[in-house]
């Protein structure tokens, strides 16, 4: 993990793309077993039930995905601050997702300096998350 | 169900917005946020074994969270639009004080199912000194799913 510092970081930069596939059981450990979820994210049928045509995976487990994400880009001295997230279409497990991201703003608040990105999971190359994330990177000086 | 002539949106549920629950006891659990940590294969120093800081997204587990005492006025919800934001890092075995509310509920025409709610609720969560630490807001979507149109199955 390398480390990211404000100065070098440009407008419509693109994170590496990154493919993860998520799981029943990566849903149900996430929680942790022994603690109640939606069934939908274990059990084909009643993901079915909800029109979603598979089990569901859990939005908080895309958004911690994407939180991840940026944090590994940003580097251990960065700091993920605000992630907003809308979810488009529900995600099927089993499906591959592909996040990538860019930097859509760069500005100096407060004396911290912040950096504003657009992050998407894309499922068969159409958006079903879109996130915007705001992360204090530190600068040089 | 089809569309309802009249909101499904009672004065009860109404009544819910803006009004802060009493506070919980969240605790920041090590074999929770390692286990979390571990699904995710995140190799980040920070949250190593020993360091006592917790990854960021320990709030997608966290009791005391936002659906805690939502009005559910239709039976099927989806997850539409969250939103997380984190002044400080969450410390291992710390406990926080979680206090929710409901800021916006309403009704929408249209979509996959003629008529649903959305219900927005948030959360913050402060440490013993009463200091912010960090806020989780979702909006469900709250629908009937046998009013779903044809051909979403």
């Amino acid at each position: 993990m390398s480390q990211r510092y404000y100065e070098d970081t440009n407008l419509d930069d693109e994170l590496e793309p990154l493919e993860r596939t998520p799981t029943t059981d990566m849903a149900i450990d996430f929680f942790g077993r022994d603690n109640p979820t939606n069934p939908a994210f274990s059990d084909i049928e009643a993901g079915k039930r909800l029109g979603v045509g598979g089990a569901l995976v859990p939005g908080l487990l895309k958004l911690s995905w994407i939180t991840q994400y940026v944090s590994d880009w940003a580097g251990t001295e960065g700091h993920v601050k605000n992630l907003r997230a809308a979810y488009r279409r529900p995600d099927v497990a089993d499906r591959p997702l592909v996040l990538g991201g860019r930097v859509v703003d760069k500005r100096v608040e407060d004396g911290k300096h912040i950096v504003e990105l657009e992050v998407v999971t894309l499922a068969d190359g159409q958006p079903s998350t879109r996130a915007n994330v705001q992360v204090e990177l530190p600068a040089k000086g | 169900m089809s569309v309802p002539e009249q909101s499904l949106i009672t004065d009860e549920h109404r009544a819910a917005i803006g009004v802060k629950s009493d506070p919980v006891k969240v605790v920041i659990g090590e074999v929770d946020a390692h286990r979390m940590r571990d699904v995710l294969e995140d190799k980040d120093p920070r949250w190593a074994d020993g360091t006592g800081l917790a990854p960021s997204y320990v709030i997608a587990g966290m009791g005391g969270g936002p659906r805690r005492g939502m009005p559910q006025i239709l039976p099927g919800g989806l997850l539409t639009q969250q939103e997380w934001k984190f002044s400080r890092p969450f410390k291992i075995g710390e406990e926080l004080s979680a206090v929710s509310q409901v800021f916006d509920i309403r009704d929408r025409l249209g979509g996959r199912y003629g008529y649903s709610v959305l219900v927005t609720q948030g959360t913050e969560y402060f440490d013993s000194d009463g200091h912010h630490v960090a806020s989780a807001m979702i909006t469900i979507t709250q629908f009937d799913p046998k009013s779903q149109r044809k051909g979403d199955e």
